[in-house]
């Protein structure tokens, strides 16, 4: 029961995150481990920092 | 069998409303009727028209795989459901020119630009919202740029970029003047408003150096120090010792947004771009959410005539007739260039399924003009005399509330001076005349909807609330469009000399934010020193670069279609494009030689050179005002041009295509067969 609000609060959380454009490092994460079992998994700050990068590094991302 | 009579009663209801509209003329109807009329129009639109686009027109395919699922990386080809990329979207293409747009439409009465902002999106904006995400969504989330280059031509590639450059310079400027206008002389403000630069600041180390990533904490942190900072500004603007400190004058408060441009040009991304870039992102969700709720909760009646007597073009917010400057100044609530932008830069990346780009790509642009809608209800339903007491020309008001009630009683609007200053006093401030721009009247009727939803004792909150919103995210477009402007400029002239298309080399950095800077910073000084209010001059200017850039996009939709085999529902992009083209190219044409020298530039030129001829006007002023007026010339001339050879050069691509010279082949990404479920 507490796990399952749990689960579901990190969901909303997650969701709002993802609103704002971030993309969620859990699930960075999962997808990391399955292509490339081979390498070790990037840390949280090192992969806030590539977003930040990548994501203002070029095109518009705002309107008028 | 039922689901087809609710969309009947649907239907009905929206058309229902519309009569109400049309029936009304003369008297005050409720903005229910408004918000009804439009909401009816988008469902049944969406139901139909979005579902006829996707299914028949682009023949979206849910068994094909999308870049997010064939490219995932985890950062941004990332599989997204579609509710939250729909908000993700709409944060990202909604901003002040749906907000800014009507409110200055509403010059000629609430029916012709709610009548534009609705069909207008139906017809032409969200089906180029909607097509260009579907384009880049099967080439691997490929820039506007890129696709006409690859569709349609180097050249095309090229000049499509040369525009997006140069319409960044205009938008920046114009925004830039909003805020200007919105805070000149008004302590509260202009304290709020600095104080939102060290709360970006902490926010950018939150996320950054003590909690990496945690970017919902550092958000909540940010928004509870904003509404401090709001809450603050009325001790400032009371104190007698603080209010000087933050009263700035227009020219004053110009040069600290350019020097703000430049500086978070240049600063690293994390430390106030990114940070600022969330804070703003919920302020207007939650804004945009509370204003809807609002409306429907006081349901306002609209005291702005239907229709004004200013469709003759006599208008004191900026010159020209109701065809086509209605069309040109709502700008963005109905149909956007720039969207385009946006619809082929990070959404594509993040769609789960083909079918998700028709809510995402057709329905974000609804929604946008759904804010539209809102904002004509929030300047409609303002005293017409108290909106042109704000809007018009400090110049023809006269400097005093009894001056500026004489002029408008002329236009035929009563209103007392006694009213301007009480409204002004009732919102916490020392004067609202003169203040053109659209934010002062929105936030004047945000406030009215507001406190008449929760309380009238808060209307200088919520007035100074309203004008933080939007300043917020004026300023967020103001720093990331001069950081895109910038990278631009970079790779331009990284093709003469390499060391300059290095975008992590300072001396390049430097210089070419400088440069972004230096354009939109001169404009936006010619426009807060402009005799006729700038906002006359650069928002036309504006709206004809934003709808040229929406023909530009058009242009290239309809290059896919025709050559993907579509040619035969090649209207639905044809059709839009001829009708942005004849309002854009006509209105372009006016303000440039249109003999109303409030209009034309060139008129206005030669008026200023008999000014001087009779010594009415001082030489060196004289000379600022005509080269003004005719770089304002050649640059509405050098929009135009380009657009014109976009669609030359495509016009002959499609022709080619047609009579089978070249093969009807477009340059998609090949299908790969879905790993999800169906």
């Amino acid at each position: 029961m507490r796990a399952d609000r749990v689960r579901m609060l990190r969901r909303i959380v997650s969701a709002i995150r993802a609103v704002a454009g971030m993309p969620d490092y859990d699930a960075y994460v999962a997808h990391f481990r399955r292509c490339h079992p081979e390498r070790p998994v990037p840390s949280e700050r090192l992969f806030y920092d590539q977003f930040v990068e990548s994501r203002y590094g070029d095109g518009p991302t705002r309107c008028c | 069998m039922l689901l087809k009579l609710a969309w009947l009663v649907l239907g009905l209801g929206g058309a229902g409303a519309w009569g109400v509209l049309a029936l009304h003329r003369g008297e005050t109807i409720s903005a229910a009727w408004l918000v009804l009329a439009a909401v009816g129009t988008y469902l049944v639109a969406f139901r139909f028209y979005s579902r006829f686009l996707a299914d028949r027109v682009f023949g979206l395919n849910d068994r094909r795989a999308t870049p997010a699922e064939r490219l995932a990386n985890g950062r941004d080809f990332v599989p997204t459901t579609r509710w939250v990329l729909f908000g993700h979207h709409f944060a990202a293409i909604a901003g002040a020119g749906p907000l800014v747009g009507p409110v200055l439409a509403a010059q000629f009465g609430y029916l012709p630009g709610t009548i534009w902002i609705v069909f207008g999106v139906v017809l032409a904006g969200a089906v180029q919202d909607f097509i260009i995400l579907f384009g880049s969504m099967r080439r691997d989330g490929k820039s506007l740029g890129q696709m006409a280059k690859e569709e349609t031509g180097a050249v095309t590639g090229v000049l499509a970029m040369l525009a997006v450059l140069a319409i960044m310079v205009i938008l920046l400027a114009v925004l830039a003047l909003v805020v200007v206008n919105a805070l000149k002389d008004s302590p509260w403000g202009v304290f709020t408003i600095l104080c939102t630069i060290p709360i970006a600041v902490l926010m950018g180390f939150w996320m950054k150096v003590w909690r990496p990533g945690r970017t919902l904490e550092a958000s909540g942190v940010g928004v509870v120090l904003l509404m401090a900072s709001l809450v603050g500004g009325r001790y400032v603007a009371e104190s007698a010792t603080l209010a000087p400190l933050f009263t700035w004058s227009a020219p004053t408060l110009a040069y600290a947004v350019i020097a703000y441009g430049f500086i978070a040009s240049v600063l690293p991304v994390w430390m106030l771009l990114c940070p600022r870039d969330y804070l703003s992102t919920f302020m207007k969700i939650g804004t945009i959410l509370l204003l809807a709720f609002g409306i429907l909760l006081v349901m306002p009646p609209l005291r702005m005539p239907a229709i004004t007597r200013f469709v003759d073009g006599t208008g004191p917010v900026f010159a020209g007739k109701l065809f086509p400057f209605a069309f040109i100044t709502i700008a963005c609530g109905a149909i956007s260039g720039f969207h385009a932008l946006v619809a082929s830069g990070t959404t594509p990346k993040m769609l789960i399924r083909e079918s998700d780009a028709r809510l995402i790509g057709y329905g974000g642009m609804l929604m946008e003009s759904f804010v539209a809608v809102m904002a004509m209800c929030a300047a409609a339903l303002l005293d017409p005399g108290i909106y042109f007491a704000i809007n018009a020309p400090l110049a023809t008001l006269g400097g005093t509330a009894a001056s500026a009630a004489e002029v408008i009683r002329g236009w035929g609007f009563t209103v007392t001076p006694e009213q301007i200053t009480g409204l002004a006093r009732e919102v916490g401030e020392q004067s609202l005349l003169g203040r053109a721009g659209g934010a002062p009247s929105l936030a004047v009727g945000m406030a009215h909807i507001l406190s008449g939803a929760f309380g009238r004792s808060l209307m200088p909150l919520w007035y100074h609330f309203a004008i933080m919103f939007e300043a917020l995210f004026i300023l967020t477009t103001v720093d990331t469009g001069t950081r895109v402007g910038r990278f631009m400029l970079q790779e331009v002239v990284g093709h003469v000399w390499e060391p300059l298309g290095r975008t992590s080399w300072y001396p390049s950095t430097i210089l070419a934010s400088a440069a972004v800077v230096g354009g939109w910073g001169y404009f936006l000084v010619q426009g807060v020193t402009d005799p006729l209010g700038g906002i006359n001059s650069l928002w036309p200017l504006f709206g004809i670069s934003n709808q040229l850039l929406a023909a530009v996009a058009l242009c290239v939709g309809t290059t896919i279609l025709i050559k993907a085999g579509k040619a035969r529902y090649a209207g639905v992009t044809l059709g839009p494009l001829a009708w942005v083209l004849l309002v854009t190219l006509t209105a372009g044409w006016q303000k440039v030689f249109a003999d109303d020298p409030r209009l034309g530039f060139l008129a206005h030129a030669a008026q200023v050179t008999q000014q001087l001829a009779a010594g009415a006007i001082e030489p060196a002023r004289a000379a600022r005002l005509v080269f003004n007026d005719r770089l304002d010339a050649v640059v509405a001339l050098a929009f135009m041009l380009v657009t014109v050879l976009v669609v030359a050069a495509s016009a002959r691509e499609w022709v080619l295509v047609l009579t089978r010279r070249k093969p009807a082949t477009v340059k998609e990404a090949p299908f790969v067969e879905t790993a999800y479920a169906g």
